[in-house]
Order: structure tokens, then sequence, then C-alpha cells
């Protein structure tokens, strides 16, 4: 494997993951929603493709399909018994439900046939799409692309749609629940229809995930993803979506890349795994300090000059 | 207030109680439409915690007492369906957002909007165009009454207490509510501003010939606004008149000294 193969891999690590962030950041960013539970979309994405194309036999597309529509549909439904939860309270109840939905996929095994597979053992042998037509050599690249079209999907729809009179109701729940309130906004359904479109694309990024890497097991979908996430929307800009993907490539390039400090500094590879998490900790710490709002701030929305061609009509 | 046709808000034997404390024993309160009603009372009254269940955002007590509005029964329904029954209010300290500019809030405020839904974001782009269009200049209308004109892009957390005030003078006028319940529209605002919102409040009501219902302190206030006060003292009716028969009222300085200061 070179290096340009290489960097087409982080390249796809960081579109799966600007998903993942473009959408914890429609929910936190936009909403408010403390959701620590984010890996629970991706788990449910990645498990829901995979059967449907290995089980269901369907086609790969199929399966992303399922992966978006289970995505949302627990968005909603993970949004029904939290809806009046204070932001700390709510914080707690998603990062258990994640827990709930991985210990499901530890469990249950029969949810896909066979001796040694599934359950802890996780699921071997997920199809590439269209790997029969693809040469091998180019189809990383190939990938590569997939994943950039689907990353470019997502940002166009939350980013349209957190511009809209929609997005203005969620930045209005952001701040708290009662002026939207006092404004006759039913709060509740707006939280689960933030839930519900964020998760379906984060089910999706989950489908992309098991497909390329094509294998997946309870041990892929930890709490520490969710975190890892986190990391992403806070570097790159709490409330602003280019800035989710800004942070996605940063936190994903550090983490890719002190992958070969090993060979500069004596430390061993297990004790270096360590290292990583705490220097994407160190990262957090920095921002935090240095840059509150994020690489790229949030964007104003100034309305004098729209004024100005209104009234000019 | 005997004339119940011209009633627009009826509340009838309202308890409220936090655990022992019974913030409301049994109130009863009526606003006509049409007119500038308010509501006085030493600190700890309940007056906000009246408005509170009025609004949905407390429920009062199980077991007695109703609350009507244009002759629909609005207790037990949800903050936000109270506001789609045509109630808007304040609150006691400003909700300002600290992220969404003056304009924004306007916009937030206003009511049948369809681009709040998802659907029609995406399918049905020039409805929500033009009614977007249509919001903007009832707005900049709103701004220029309330003089935040020039601040319409700054974040509304930015401004300072007397502006915070008018803008929610502001968001209720953009909703276009029929009844207006202001929580002390006036404290913490300088005289001069007080003056001008004093103003805009009676100049709007001539306007429109809606109904206001609001708390205050400032004896100011209530002597040139309102048309009928209540006096409440310790979640009950202590009485309730025009302003100079209440100011007169030996009952209502006797609570205002023996109470907390206020």
């Amino acid at each position: 494997m070179g290096i340009v193969n290489y960097l087409a891999h982080i390249g796809i690590m960081i579109g799966i993951y600007g998903i993942l962030s473009l959408t914890l950041n429609f929910q936190y960013g936009f909403t408010g929603l403390v959701n620590f539970g984010h890996v629970a979309f991706f788990a449910l994405g990645a498990y829901g493709s995979t059967l449907l194309v290995m089980s269901g036999g369907t086609h790969f597309l199929v399966g992303l399909i399922g992966a978006f529509i289970i995505g949302g549909i627990f968005g909603l439904i993970i949004s029904l018994p939290t809806g009046n939860l204070k932001e700390d309270y709510w914080a707690i109840a998603t990062l258990a439900a994640a827990e709930i939905v991985r210990l499901f996929f530890v469990n249950e095994g029969w949810i896909y046939g066979g001796p040694y597979v599934a359950g802890p053992f996780g699921i071997r042998g997920i199809p590439s799409p269209w790997s029969n037509v693809i040469p091998t050599d180019v189809y990383i690249f190939f990938y590569l692309g997939l994943v950039a079209i689907f990353l470019l999907i997502t940002y166009l729809f939350l980013n349209f749609l957190s511009n809209t009179p929609f997005g203005r109701v969620l930045k209005a729940i952001r701040e708290g629940d009662d002026l939207p309130k006092a404004l006759g906004k039913n709060v509740f359904s707006f939280k689960a229809r933030s839930m519900g479109i964020s998760g379906a694309f984060a089910g999706l990024a989950g489908g992309l995930f098991a497909h390329y890497v094509s294998f997946i097991s309870p041990y892929n979908f930890q709490a520490i993803e969710t975190f890892i996430v986190w990391a992403m929307v806070v570097v790159g800009g709490i409330g602003n979506n280019r800035g989710a993907i800004a942070g996605a490539a940063i936190v994903q390039l550090f983490y890719s890349s002190t992958r070969f400090l090993k060979d500069y500094v004596p430390i061993d590879s297990k004790t270096l795994a360590s290292v990583r998490m705490i220097a994407i900790g160190l990262l957090i710490v920095l921002v935090m300090l240095f840059w509150q709002e994020g690489l790229i701030k949030e964007k104003k929305s100034e309305y004098k000059n729209k004024l100005k061609r209104v009234s000019h009509d | 207030m005997t004339d119940t046709n011209n009633t627009l808000l009826s509340v009838t034997d309202i308890h409220k109680s936090f655990g022992k404390l019974k913030a409301l024993n049994g109130v009863d309160m009526e606003v006509e439409a049409g007119s500038i009603t308010g509501l006085i009372g030493p600190n700890g009254s309940g007056k906000t915690t009246l408005f509170n269940v009025v609004t949905g955002f407390y429920k009062k007590d199980r077991g007695h007492g109703k609350i009507l509005f244009q002759g629909t029964q609005i207790d037990g329904m949800d903050p936000s369906q109270i506001a789609d029954e045509g109630i808007q209010r304040t609150f006691q300290i400003s909700q300002a957002t600290r992220k969404m500019t003056v304009m924004e809030n306007l916009l937030l405020a206003s009511k049948q909007q369809p681009g709040e839904s998802i659907f029609n974001s995406f399918f049905r782009p020039r409805l929500l165009i033009n009614t977007e269009q249509d919001q903007l200049r009832k707005a900049h209308e709103i701004l220029e009454t309330i003089q935040l004109e020039d601040l319409m892009d700054e974040f509304a957390g930015n401004l300072s207490g007397g502006q915070k005030k008018l803008l929610a003078l502001g968001r209720m006028l953009m909703a276009d509510p029929e009844l207006m319940m202001l929580d002390e529209p006036t404290a913490g605002v300088n005289p001069t501003l007080t003056n001008d919102l004093l103003e805009i409040i009676q100049k709007l009501r001539q306007d429109t010939g809606k109904t206001y219902f609001l708390i205050e302190h400032s004896m100011k206030v209530i002597s040139s606004l309102c048309d009928y006060v209540y006096v409440l003292d310790f979640g009950e009716n202590l009485t309730a008149g025009t302003p100079e028969e209440v100011q007169s009222d030996e009952k209502v300085l006797e609570a205002y000294l023996t109470g907390q200061t206020s």
C-alpha cells in the first residue's frame, strides 16, 4: 500500500466521520441537543446495511437506504421518551441508549447465523460494492469518490435546512425551550425531527463504513467513537457545517499521523494508542483555550442587505 | 367587569402549590377585550406564577378552577398550544438569544410560518421565499416602531436591558396575538425608554385594539396605562378597581408596607 493509497484511506475516513460530525453538529450545534450516544446511529447503520446486503441479499444501495431509514427511525424513537429532558439528563439518556445498542449486538448473535459470527465475533466478509467491475488497484479511489458524494449530499442537505425557518426554530431551541414555547413552537416535535433527520444521515455513514472496512463488530462502536466525533465538532466550530467537516479532517489527520510516531519515538504501539487519545484531548484543550468557537465560527444571519432587496422590489 | 360577552380571558378559582407553599390560593380574574389590565402586588404575591399558569408553563393544581380564553378552556394545554390560541407573553427576565440576531428573533416569532415544515423547505421553495419576504417587511415595520431598526443584525444577547424589553414587545407584535401578557415590561428600563415604551403600547392599543395584561411595580406605569387593576397578596385577590381606586385603598398600602419591600 503506497502513500497515495494511504492518503485515499484517510480521505475515506474523513468523509465518513465528516458525515458523523455534520450530523452531530446539526443536533448539538444547531438544536442544542447534547447527544452522547451518536455512535448508536453509526452502529445501527453499519449493521442495518450489512444485514440487508448479506442476509437479505439486496443491493448495496438498498442497504444504504436501509441504514438511512433505520438511523432516522432510531433518532425519532430516542427523542420520544427523552424529549422533555433537560440538557444533562438528555446526555446521560443518549449515552445509555448507545450502550444498549452496542450490547444488543454483542449479545444477539442470532441476527446473523453461523458459528463464531455475529455477537462479539462480529461479521466479516461484508461485500464491497461494485468490486467486480472496478479494478482492485483503483478501487480505493472509487470508494473515496463515493464517500465524497455522500458527504456532499449530507452537507448540502443539512446546510440548506439550517438556513430555513425550520433551522431558525432549532437555533432558538438551542438557547432554551421557554422562548420557542412561548412563541407557539412545538419544541418536542422540532427536537424529534432534528434527531430523525440527522440520525438518518449518521446511519448512512455507518453503512458506508461497514462496506468499506468489510468487517464490523460491536468493538467498533464503543462510546469513545462518540467522543471522537465530539472532538471534531468542537475543534471545527460548533454551529458551522463547514467547520464540522474541517474538524473531522483535522482530528482524523491527527489521529492517523500519530500512528507513524512509533517509527520515531521509543514508545511501543500499545502505549502509543493511548497517547493518541491523550493528544486528541490536548487538542480539544488548546482549541478551548485559544479558539473558543472552533476554527470556523458560526455564521451570523444578516438581514440588512436582504431587506434592501426586498423593499426595492 | 360584568359584561361576560366582552371577557377575553377569565381565570376562576386557580390554585397552585409548590410543595407546601401555596403560591396561588383561589385566584379569580377577568381581562376585558380591548383593555389594558394591570396586575400588582408585593413580591412573592403570585403574579408571575399566575402568568405562568395562564400560559401553560405551570400546570394549575387539579380539582378546582378553570381558565377560559375566548370561550375555550386552555388550562391543561401546552404552552405552544396556548400561544397558538392567541396568547403571547414576555418573561420577567428577558429571554434574549445569545446567537440569534434581533431580526431573527422577530422572524422566529411570526406565526403560520410554512417554512418551518421540512417538506415545504424542499418542495415549495416559492412559498417559502414569498412568506419570508412578507415577514421581513412586517418585521422591518415593527423594528421601526420599537426603535431597534439600526440593531437588526445585532445579537439579541448584546442588547441593553431596556432594548431587550423592547425586543420582547417586538416579538409579540410580530406574532400578533389577541392577548399580550407583559411581565414587568419597564423593570430595569431607564425613564426615557420607559416613556417611549408606554407611548408605543398606548399607540398600539389605539391602532389595533389589542388587549394587554401586564404585571408592573411602577405605579406611574399602572396609572398612565391601565383601565383596571387587580391586586394580589399571598396568592389571593386582595382588591381590584381603577388605578385611582386601588391606589387609595388602604388594604393595598398595608399589603405593600407589611409585606416585603418591593
